[in-house]
């Protein structure tokens, strides 16, 4: 019996490797403008 | 290190350093618990017990366990933080947007305001366009490589220098090309003045709008008043429901701020998607802790409550094919942010900065009016080289208290200006924020679960 189910994720180690660009969106210019919110940004990197 | 939580009937086990989401059954929610502390033989007799079944099925669970663990799955060991000052000066060292303050005054008097009603603490001032296209320049010069470059267009009310803002928009749109950039605009307004000619112009040059509405008219006219103490929401509704209809799908957000007199905040989001809106964002006041304005202890468990009631919203209109994008709740777990922007954060003072009327910078729009966070001109760029220094050791591990949060890589340590308002450091941890984001990310997460849990169902 399957007692684990593994959602889909970004492997953050392996984003180590080629991450860094610096394209995504800056989290303040977005909604908020008083809080910090990284998770809910969407990488933009064409290499990843 | 693990965080496991139970909301909505899901347990949920998040591998913090890997970044993997477990959906997991009683059984092995309680042996990943025990998993570090407990040996193999003691647990599986433990759980045998406890839910009545074989030891060879608790068997069964560990050794799941322990093939997530050797793939990297859980329990993943941080093997970031003596990487993180190299990490951020990856990201750092070219700016890549800025908050053009183009208007130092506003059409509204919002007591709550953080920016002092528009005025930064300062005098009244309109960014001239020589400014502003002095700016732009400052941007292009110092954006190295970057190629999307933003530019959010922020007051006071932006739209009090509409003229300016549009001859910006057309300066840049006229020199992106050749320096092989990409603007994106972005213009937060209070929506008083907007009209047909706004409209156009927003629907075709800005890629996102931010429109202030707090939710319920008694709520939002609360606060959100002109000079003669008048409510702005029976103006401001069908300007912006105008807005959004003519929009034609390209983004935008309605964002409200919720404070001690509403922190059953969820009533406003209501009254938001009855009046149309499905794109929607609702902030924690931010303001001096002894305003009475300011959330208190007391309002705490309530406002959980209404964040784990908006979940619950959401999941439930998804199913109904009425689905809504409540900010926070936006995660994206699959094609999020790589390591190095959850390490260095919002980019405040490095390659985020905000710029006055007057051309002067700062680390971000929250510290504009605080004269001794001014980095420098936009003429001159960045003289105050020792701001400018904390901002870019501002890392999540800069923090004593974040080293050991669960939740360090999806805020990234947080908000400088809410660290500095909260405890006069800018490396400092405003307590109150972080435990709201806790439980947002926790609730953001929970429902994607149900979200992927559901599309594999319907396949």
């Amino acid at each position: 019996m399957k007692h684990i189910k593994t959602i889909k994720t970004r492997d953050l180690c392996e984003s180590a490797k080629n991450g860094g660009c610096g394209e995504c969106q800056t989290s303040c210019q977005s909604a908020c403008k008083t809080s910090c919110g990284i998770a809910n940004q969407s990488c933009e990197n064409s290499k990843k | 290190m693990i965080h496991q939580y139970k909301l909505n009937g899901y347990n949920i086990v998040m591998d913090v350093c890997s970044g993997a989401v477990h959906s997991v059954d009683d059984i092995a929610y309680d042996a990943i618990e025990l998993y570090e502390s407990t040996p193999k033989d003691e647990l599986c007799a433990l759980l045998s017990q406890k839910y009545g079944v074989s030891e060879d099925e608790i068997n069964e669970c560990y050794e799941q366990i322990e093939e997530l663990r050797q793939s990297g799955q859980l329990f993943t060991p941080d093997k970031y933080e003596n990487m993180a000052p190299e990490l951020k000066k990856r990201t750092s060292g070219v700016i890549k947007a800025l908050c053009l303050h183009v208007s130092h005054a506003c059409n509204l008097v919002c007591a709550y305001c953080f920016a002092g009603q528009g005025r930064y603490h300062g005098k009244s001032a309109l960014m001239s366009f020589e400014t502003g296209k002095r700016a732009l320049d400052f941007l292009i010069e110092n954006s190295g490589t970057r190629k999307n470059l933003e530019v959010d267009f922020f007051g006071g009310e932006p739209l009090l220098n509409f003229d300016v803002v549009k001859r910006l928009v057309e300066y840049a749109r006229s020199v992106e090309k050749e320096h092989n950039k990409n603007f994106r605009f972005t213009l937060t307004t209070n929506g008083m003045l907007i009209d047909d000619e706004v409209i156009d112009f927003c629907n075709r040059e800005m890629s996102n709008v931010v429109l202030s509405l707090d939710g319920r008219k008694e709520i939002h006219d609360r606060y959100r008043v002109d000079a003669k103490g008048n409510g702005s929401y029976d103006v401001i509704v069908p300007k912006f429901q105008k807005l959004v209809a003519a929009r034609g799908g390209k983004s935008y957000y309605m964002r409200g701020t919720f404070t001690h007199a509403n922190p059953d905040f969820l009533s406003d989001i209501k009254e938001m998607l009855d009046l149309g809106f499905t794109e929607l964002s609702m902030e924690p006041v931010v303001c001096a802790p002894d305003s009475p304005d300011a959330l208190t202890e007391e309002d705490k468990p309530v406002v959980f409550e209404q964040y784990e009631e908006l979940a619950k919203l959401l999941i439930q209109r998804r199913r109904e094919g009425r689905p809504f994008t409540f900010y926070h709740y936006m995660i994206n777990l699959e094609g999020g942010p790589c390591i190095y922007k959850r390490i260095s954060g919002c980019g405040s003072g490095t390659e985020y900065m905000a710029v006055t009327p007057a051309g002067d910078l700062y680390p971000c729009h929250q510290f504009v009016g605080e004269e001794k966070f001014r980095l420098g001109d936009i003429w001159n760029g960045v003289d105050n080289k020792e701001i400018q220094d904390e901002f870019e050791a501002c890392n999540v591990y800069a923090r004593e208290e974040c080293r050991s949060c669960w939740a360090r890589l999806y805020c990234s340590g947080g908000c400088a200006a809410n660290a500095y308002h909260a405890t006069g450091s800018v490396k400092g941890v405003y307590k109150y924020g972080c435990e709201l984001f806790k439980k947002r990310i926790e609730c953001a997460v929970m429902a994607e679960v149900e979200r992927l849990d559901n599309d594999d169902s319907d396949s």
